[in-house]
């Protein structure tokens, strides 16, 4: 039941709905959901790997410093969030085309 | 036994939980079920032994990154709930139609099977190490790792998080003009 084969399969399941969620959704919020996920998935990886095959506590550290990314590129994310909400007062994110011409 | 019953309990949370996140159709909801499958995530680091990242995840997300998360919601959502036309499938416009849904689910149908592909190969070759079943406390050594051998990630991570802090202050700072 716990082995190595079941923590990948989990981490496998976080990030295949991270990405669905990534494409489906239109929402920047929602977009930044599905990011966490994948994440969470890379972090669980590293985690299982170093149990069971390195043991050793140097994907212990790697999942450290993505959780310190996350929340950075959380903060930053949802930062832009805001204040593309001030300027467009939506976050459909069709709605996004500054750069376009 | 505990190990047993908190890894199907948790696989079972965070299982559910992603698909709910995927599925849901109020983004407020969708942030509790992210919440659902961080506290799951967070039970499987404990089932590896790694108590010292589980109490991080749930202290970095649950406390932080998804209360920031709830903070937009709140901040950022009205309208688009209430004045854009509902899509085929039931969902505010925002949260996806028919034709993103089905590039998402096409996307995800391959990845899932390359993966499994690939997964089935390693699962059945891979040297597994010596496994115990008494888990030490990680705590002391991650201290001693942190400080030793891996002291650059270390600052420049404290310089990312500063450059981080003030950029996002920068970023969503109130504006008079314009």
């Amino acid at each position: 039941m716990m082995s190595l084969a079941s923590y990948l399969i989990i981490s496998l399941v976080l990030f295949v709905v991270g990405l669905v969620v990534m494409i489906a959704r239109k929402n920047i919020v929602a977009i930044l959901l599905g990011i966490e996920l994948i994440l969470n998935a890379a972090a669980l990886n590293f985690v299982a790997y170093s149990r069971y095959v390195t043991n050793n506590l140097d994907g212990h550290i790697f999942s450290l410093f993505i959780i310190v990314v996350a929340a950075a590129e959380a903060a930053v994310g949802l930062a832009i969030v805001i204040r593309f909400f001030q300027i467009k007062e939506t976050i459909h994110i069709d709605e996004a085309t500054q750069l376009r011409n | 036994m505990f190990l047993q019953f908190l890894f199907i309990a948790s696989a079972f949370l965070t299982l559910a939980c992603t698909i709910a996140v995927l599925v849901t159709k109020n983004l407020m909801h969708s942030c509790v079920f992210l919440l659902g499958t961080l506290i799951g995530v967070a039970g499987l680091y404990a089932t590896l032994g790694a108590d010292f990242v589980a109490v991080t995840q749930i202290m970095v997300y649950m406390g932080g990154v998804v209360i920031l998360m709830l903070f937009a919601v709140m901040l950022t959502g009205g309208k688009d709930f209430v004045s854009r036309a509902q899509t085929l499938l039931g969902l505010p416009a925002t949260m996806g139609n028919k034709w993103t849904y089905g590039l998402g689910l096409l996307v995800g149908v391959v990845f899932l099977l390359t993966n499994v592909k690939l997964l089935s190969n390693i699962i059945t070759t891979l040297p597994t190490a010596e496994i115990n079943n008494d888990f030490p406390s990680t705590v002391s050594r991650l201290g001693h790792l942190l400080v030793k051998d891996h002291v650059l990630a270390f600052e420049i991570s404290s310089v990312l998080l500063l450059g981080a802090l003030v950029g996002a202050a920068i970023i969503a700072r109130p504006r008079k003009h314009n």
